[in-house]
């Protein structure tokens, strides 16, 4: 098990699951690095789901989207990936902005609980 | 006499209605303790919003709407503010300005910067080239861009994403200092509908 925590977050990667906590604002790609090095973690192991658990993510910054848009097309240009999103209807960003993340990897799946 | 050139939907501060302005000077403060502080002050103004929202509806879409519109200030605010603090100018004495007006129809906040001349070029011709296109394809573009390294200098997620994802109509307006022709001031304004605020029919 890993985990990347700052003031305002917490994250972290258990097997092939990468839980988010927190509000996001980092500055920029380099502040994001160890976040995404941790996500690429993850494709390693293809044939395991891959699940980012995102519903007490409340906030994240464009630098944050850039983000998971890069890890997201990681993910689809490597084979056999199955890769899950799990979001909240709760928090306001989730049904805005997830949608996105599908037209760069219409395999992906969210599920909004 | 200062020479003014606008974009878009441009809105010019009323100050008629309910408003609020904070400035910052950020010369005295590392960018570090500079950037938290966007996003205290985004979130302070996510929460001022909503302590004025009219209360129509049943109560769980009152809850939920407030909670829309407060996160969708809060984003902008807090993208308006970071592009701010990354390429305000420091040489000049010129703090950076936020500003948020309620109306009865909509929400508008307005980030104000100084930026060098050649930047406010550069930032002009990508102004130029978002309200032309389609800013969910462009966001589309931009992320692949990126994930390929190719990723320009200026980004503008945060520009795209605002109005691809939370319907925002936005405008710009560049001042030329009378004094420092080498300097500009920018303006963005961002005006976030209330009524059709996002996933407020949801």
């Amino acid at each position: 098990m890993k985990n990347i925590q700052g003031e305002s977050y917490e994250i972290r990667l258990d097997n092939s699951t990468v839980f988010f906590k927190g509000s996001l604002r980092l500055s920029g790609s380099e502040d994001y690095a160890p976040i995404l090095e941790m996500l690429k973690e993850t494709l390693v192991h293809p044939g395991a789901p891959i699940v980012l658990d995102l519903r007490v993510l409340d906030f994240l910054n464009s630098s944050g989207i850039t983000m998971f848009s890069r890890f997201v097309i990681e993910a689809r240009d490597h084979a056999g990936i199955h890769l899950h999103i799990v979001a909240s209807e709760m928090v306001p960003w989730h049904a805005r902005s997830l949608k996105n993340l599908q037209r760069l990897m219409p395999a992906l799946h969210i599920r909004l609980m | 006499m200062t020479n003014s050139q606008t974009f878009g939907s441009y809105k010019e501060r009323s100050g008629e209605c309910e408003y609020l302005t904070l400035a910052f000077s950020p010369t005295n403060a590392p960018l570090r303790t500079r950037w938290r502080n966007n996003g205290l002050s985004a979130d302070f103004l996510g929460d001022y919003v909503t302590t004025f929202l009219p209360a129509n509806g049943g109560q769980a879409a009152v809850g939920s709407r407030r909670n829309e519109i407060k996160y969708a200030v809060t984003f902008i605010a807090n993208e308006l503010l970071e592009n701010a603090m990354k390429y305000h100018e420091r040489n000049v004495d010129i703090p950076i300005g936020i500003h948020l007006e309620l109306a009865s129809n909509y929400v508008t906040v307005s980030v104000s910067n100084s930026v060098a001349a050649p930047q406010a070029q550069r930032y002009k011709e990508y102004v130029e080239n978002i309200l032309q296109g389609d800013a969910a394809e462009m966001l589309l573009k931009q992320q692949e861009e990126s994930a390929a390294g190719s990723e320009s200098a200026m980004s503008c997620v945060g520009l795209l994403t605002m109005i691809s994802d939370y319907d925002a109509r936005l405008g710009w307006r560049f001042d030329e200092h009378p004094a420092q022709s080498e300097t500009l001031t920018v303006t963005t304004s961002a005006v976030l509908p209330i009524n059709n605020a996002p996933g407020a029919s949801a």
